[in-house]
Parts: structure tokens; sequence; C-alpha cells
């Protein structure tokens, strides 16, 4: 069949695509989708790359608001190495800490939850860098690079607290400036 | 292990060595002692079948379509009626036939004998898990009247049974609160908010219905060649349970502790200890395919979790890999106490190498251990001396979830497995652990599809034997005959005569080396080691100090112990 098909005269094949376009002429509207499903399916696109974009945006805000954090943790941490103060030195630093942990997790334990919830049911912000290997399963910003640098930066934070010191606190923030502002760069 | 050389001490006064080379003699003939070893210096006998362990451990259908049919069950070592020996405690499943239950498996309680055999006790003492698909077995003392107890998890309601130190058991899990059905795996005993009773943790895997179990099918492709079992990406994971004990019931206080499963993680093991030695006890829990919990005790049975930056949610790359089992122990011989997770296949197990303060920095690769256990998928582990050289060792217990995985042998992999015997060899250049097992004996060279793994010593000889499960299979107890130098067993009794107390610390100092060791309820995968502390003293003869710090703080010193016995302290002495 499929032979037949190829060999088929050019003759042959003008005389049918000719009587197709007289059968469509000819047929009802009911052939042609329905205009009001165009439009819904549309609107429905719009609001899916919208949706796409929110959910960019939404992740952008939670690396953002915890960068900000660790911002002011940094701060009261000098403050408190400076007034010797351990205790207050201490819940800084980790705090510190944690809040880059974070921005290299794409949010705390709650968001790793929904990201979950988005995997199991078939969404995947970024396939096509999950399958390159540069973004981990259902992440949407945080490449692995990205990643792998801000929990250095996490650590080697945590491990100062034997002995805090602030020059350190600047140098790993320094490290992850760029990072950061590269992922909440605005997307295309 | 019984060289030929070391004698039987512990709890039995010394007996002169000509009685002693009889009863050794004897001993040989029955099966319960070991002929001296041929050749290195590890030597394993599965001894199973002649200690009269043969009850298969029953693992849902031979395809495993089902995860539940892969993930197996645990065992634990305990003393159940204080007689001084080791008893054995196995957890069971269920055997299916499509979507046909066709056997309810029955757990087993073994009681330990004199000769080295066991003899299965479960009818009487009312412990055969009540029908129930088991998963794990944790033993302590919840309430705290002198007798070890034990928690079956399950894939449906927990088991509680309370020892009523006659033999006899009772199922006290519905009264006592913590029945929580679903599919709870690991657990522990620990006191989380200090007032001086056991509190109780149990993670859980994923949300399932029995009859998810049952009509389930292989549908998730598998390197593009076969279907296997589907998950645990794309199920739910459930959430896990802490329960805090209030005069011997226990009340669900997960959210007023601040440990909510917030990431609703695929939770396996369990593991408590004082990771930043500020005298409370935190929580670790081995996840599956997401990050690793490490619940940082704030003080009054608060928990913040904070294993992401303090370094053991994920590895060196940054990635979350499948938690299934774990250990504890100092392995990289600095003094501080390291975590060690089992993984699936074809990526490394992890070392959390610990740096003090509760933080940690994963050495896997550094210590040797990471690509010793790439090619396995690994369950089960423990981290213990076995030859007496003064470093940990470590045990891993290996098998694959698919059996469709023997299908493709150009994928250089198998479900039955063999297991993985690294060697510690010290702090030394290059990698501190070596692969041994080809020379650990003909209990390591056979392959199971193997899962929980508890250690303690069963003969009382000294050194530390291995019991593990394997999937559709009876369990193998390996008997270490390794030529081993001197050591130490601790045997505690706390308040109101509780054997060997979670939470306790053990700390001795011999031979110019100082070694800890943390009494937990809950271990390895699904399974509690023999709780009674272990020490190998390398050619010591003495131990020059040992401290117990008790759960309450409290401390008990003794001088210049004679190596080579069971030392029993008690509290207050």
């Amino acid at each position: 069949m499929q032979r037949q098909a190829q060999t088929a005269s050019l003759g042959q094949r003008f005389t049918g695509a000719a009587a197709v376009v007289v059968l469509m002429l000819a047929a009802p509207a009911f052939a042609e989708t329905p205009a009001e499903m165009v439009a819904t399916y549309r609107s429905l696109a719009d609001g899916v790359l919208a949706l796409k974009q929110t959910e960019k945006d939404l992740v952008r805000s939670i690396l953002a608001a915890a960068y900000a954090h660790a911002g002011v943790q940094k701060e009261r941490a000098a403050k408190a190495i400076a007034a010797k103060d351990a205790a207050g030195t201490r819940s800084a630093i980790e705090a510190l800490a944690a809040a880059i942990a974070e921005i290299a997790t794409e949010g705390d334990n709650s968001v790793a939850a929904v990201r979950k919830t988005l995997i199991d049911g078939g969404h995947h912000h970024n396939a096509a860098g999950e399958a390159q290997g540069i973004y981990d399963p259902g992440y949407v910003i945080v490449t692995r690079a990205a990643k792998a640098k801000l929990l250095e930066s996490s650590r080697a934070i945590a491990q100062t607290l034997s002995s805090p010191d602030a020059a350190v606190l600047d140098r790993e923030l320094a490290k992850i400036r760029p990072v950061v502002q590269e992922l909440l760069q605005p997307s295309k | 292990m019984a060289n030929g050389i070391e004698w039987r001490r512990g709890i039995a006064p010394p007996l002169p060595a000509i009685v002693a080379a009889l009863a050794a003699a004897l001993l040989a003939v029955t099966g319960g002692a070991a002929a001296p070893v041929p050749g290195g210096r590890f030597h394993f006998v599965d001894v199973a079948r002649e200690a009269g362990l043969t009850r298969p451990l029953l693992a849902g259908r031979p395809g495993k379509d089902h995860l539940l049919d892969s993930a197996g069950a645990g065992a634990a070592f305990l003393d159940y009626d204080r007689d001084g020996r080791l008893d054995l405690y196995l957890v069971n499943g269920w055997r299916l036939d499509g979507s046909r239950i066709v056997e309810r498996g029955t757990n087993a309680l073994y009681r330990g004998l004199p000769d080295g055999r066991f003899e299965d006790v479960t009818a009487g003492a009312g412990v055969g898990g009540e029908g129930h698909w088991g998963a794990g077995a944790f033993v302590a003392d919840f309430d705290a009247d002198g007798w070890p107890d034990i928690l079956v998890t399950s894939f449906g309601p927990n088991v509680l049974y309370r020892n009523l130190g006659n033999g006899r058991f009772e199922n006290v899990a519905a009264t006592a609160g913590i029945e929580a059905p679903g599919w709870n795996t690991g657990a522990a005993f620990f006191d989380a908010d200090g007032d001086g009773d056991l509190d109780l943790y149990i993670a859980a895997y994923i949300t399932a219905s029995l009859d998810d179990v049952l009509q389930a099918k292989r549908t998730l492709g598998w390197k593009g060649v076969d279907m296997v079992a589907f998950g645990p990406f794309g199920l739910k994971g459930a959430p896990d349970h802490f329960f805090r004990n209030e005069g011997g019931r226990f009340v669900d206080a997960t959210a007023e502790a601040g440990l909510e499963d917030k990431a609703l993680a695929f939770g396996f093991a369990v593991r408590t200890f004082d990771a930043d030695d500020d005298g409370d006890v935190d929580l670790y829990v081995a996840n599956d395919s997401d990050g690793n919990y490490l619940y940082r005790n704030e003080g009054r049975g608060r928990f913040r979790e904070v294993g992401t930056w303090a370094g053991v949610a994920l590895d060196e790359k940054g990635s979350a890999q499948a938690g299934m089992g774990l250990a504890l122990g100092d392995l990289t011989n600095d003094g501080e106490r390291d975590l060690f997770v089992t993984n699936f296949a074809e990526d490394f197990s992890t070392l959390y190498g610990g740096l003090g303060g509760g933080l940690f920095d994963d050495v896997s690769r550094a210590s040797g251990i990471g690509p010793l256990t790439y090619k396995a998928l690994s369950w089960g582990a423990a981290a213990v001396d076995l030859d007496h050289d003064t470093d940990l060792d470590l045990v891993v217990v290996n098998g694959h979830i698919y059996p469709q995985v023997d299908r493709h042998p150009d994928f250089g992999m198998t479900y039955a497995q063999a297991r993985l015997l690294a060697e510690n060899r010290g702090s030394g250049r290059g990698a501190i652990f070596a692969d041994v097992t080809g020379e650990a004996g003909p209990g390591f060279a056979v392959r199971h599809s193997s899962r929980g793994l508890a250690a303690g010593d069963y003969d009382n000889d000294g050194d530390v034997d291995l019991l593990i499960t394997n999937l559709d299979a009876p369990p193998t107890l390996l008997r270490n005959d390794s030529r081993t130098g001197s050591w130490l067993i601790v045997a505690l009794e706390g308040d109101r005569g509780t054997p060997n107390p979670v939470g306790a610390t053990v700390t001795i100092t011999a031979g110019g080396k100082t070694q800890r060791r943390d009494i937990a309820a809950g271990d390895s995968f699904l399974s509690t080691h023999d709780p009674r502390p272990h020490f190998g003293l390398g050619d010591a003869g003495r131990v020059d100090e040992l401290a117990v710090r008790w759960p309450d703080g409290t401390r008990t010193v003794v001088k210049n112990v004679k190596a080579r016995q069971i030392l029993t302290v008690k509290k207050g002495t």
C-alpha cells in the first residue's frame, strides 16, 4: 500500500486534492473548530504561559526574600561578633547559613512538598534542563551549579560557628552575590 | 567469636582453663563455637540454619510489582528475658500471588540458648505481629518497668508489645495511641523533652492502601528495557509522627515539637544521638529520594530542622539521594561521630564526616567508602569494630529492588547482591576504607536481596555477630570467627533496673585511645542492634577509665577495668 501511494502520478494527486476541496466547500460549518473553543483555548494558553511566568516570579521572590534575610543576618552577626555576644552571634550565623541553604534549595522543606506535588502531577518547569542534568527535578530557577556554590557557602558559614569571624561571613556573601544576582535576573 | 585463644566471659564467672577448653570443644561440636580461622583476619560463617533460624521472611510477589514487595523488614537483638543472652526478633511480611494474599507471615521471637542455638518462642510470647505486614523492630523499655518492650512498625497499624516480664507480651499500641495506620518504617524511642521518659518518632514512607498494593502493576520503565514497580516519585509521601510519652500513653505532638515532615519525604531510617553535644538528643531521618532531616533539639522538646546547612541532607553535589539505612560512629577516626547513609544503586552511599558542633561534611569520596558502595543497592548498615583493632569497620547489606535486573546482565547488577565488609584502615594517608569482603569467609560470599541488619554478640564471646534479613528467604546469622584483639562489652542497668537505657553514652580510654558509644533504640534499616556498647581494645589488657553518662546527665566512672569481659555497670554505684 505504501509503495503504491508513492508511485501515484502527479495528475492523480491533483485530481484527489481538487475533490477534497470541493467536498470541503460543500461541507457544513461543524467541520471547523468552533470559534468559541478557539478563543477559550487562546485564553487558556495565555493563562498557562502566564502561570508559568508567575511560578518563576514567585520562586524568584522566595530566593530574593531569603537573600535579603541573609543580608540582615550577616549584619546582625557582625554586630554580635563585635559586641562579643556569643548567643546572638550563634543565632545570627545559623540563620545566615539557613537562609543561603534555602536559596540553594529554592525554599525550605515546605516548598519541597509543593515541588513534589507538581512533579507528581506531571509538571516539570525545566524538563529540558532536567534532561540535560542542569537542573534537579522540579527546580525552577536554581541550576545545579548555582546550588553547589550556595550550599558550599552555607556550610562554610556554619563552620565559622566555632570561631566566628565577620570577615569570613563577608567573603562568603561576596562569593554568592553574583550567583544570586544571576538567578534573580528577570526571565525572558 | 571463639578462636581457640579467647575464652567466653561476661556474665558467667571465669572458668579454669582446662574446663573452658573442654567447654569450647563441646561448643564446637554443637555448633556454638568456631573453628580456628584458616586465612585472613576476618572470618564469618552463616550459622542461621544450625541455630534454628529457618522461618522464611515473606516479601510480596516474586516480580515485586509494588514497592512494598521490595521494601523488606528488619530485625532486632534484645534480651527480653534478661538472662544475659541475646534473643532475636524478626519481622515478617506477606506473600502475594497477583492480587491475592497467599500468606500473612508471622514475626518471630527466638530465645537465645546457652549452646548458641535459638528456640522459637513466638506463640508462647504472643508476639507474632497481629497479622500485619511488618516493617521494623525497635526495642526499648518504654514503660520503665525494667523489661525491654518491642515496637513493630507495619504497613497497617503499628504494634507495641509490652513485655510483661513473664515471657509474655501484650499489644498495647491502641491504648498507647501509636497505631497510626499507614506505611510506617523506621522509628526511634528517645527522651525528646528531657523529662525522663521515652518519646517516640516513627517515619512513614508513602501513602498507599492495601488495594493499591494488591492491584499494583509494574508500570515504570526502567532504563528503557523493562517495566518495574512504580515509585516512589509520583506517589504521595506519608507524614512522619512524633509521639510524646505522657505517663505511658503517647500523644501525637508532631507539630508542637517542630517535627512536622514538611517535605512529606519518603522516610525510612531513624537514628537519635546528641549531634551537637549540647546534652539533649537530636534526631536524624534518612529519606528516600528527598533530602535527609536533622532535627536539632532546641531544648524542652522543641526541634528545628537544620539538615541542609548542617551538611547531612544532600550529597557532595547538592543532590538528594535515596536514603535507606544508616550507621553512626567515629568512622573517620578523628574523635567525632560520623553518619553513614546507604543509598540506591549506581550512587555512593554517603559518609557525612562529623566536624563537631553538629556540623558535617561529605567525605564519601575521600574516605573511600563512596566508590566501594557505588554499584550496590544498599540497606542495613552497622559501624562496628569487628576485629577489635580499636576502629570501626562498616558492614553494609545489599540487594536490588527490581528482580528484573537479572534479565539484563550487561548492566552489571544483580537482584541478589553480596554484602560489603569495609575495613577501617585508620586515618593515615589514602582512603580509610578497604573492601575485604572477599577475605571475610563464606558468610560474606553468599548473595541475597538483603534488607535489615542488626549487629550483636549473640554468643557472648566478645565479638560482634551479624543478623541479616533477606527477601523471600530465611535470615542470615553471621557468626564472627575472626582473629580479634582484646575487647570489652558494657551492660548498663539504669533506674528501676532498666537495661541499657536509651540515651546513655559510654566512653572508654584504653591503650591511649578514647572511644564512645551511644545507646539507641532504632538504627540501621528498620532494625535495632545489641544495645550493649562494644569496644575493640587492640592489645590493651585493661581499660584505664570507663565513664557512663546516664540519660539524666549523671555520670558513673569506673577505673582500671579488666578487658575481655561483659562488665555490668549499675546506675548509682
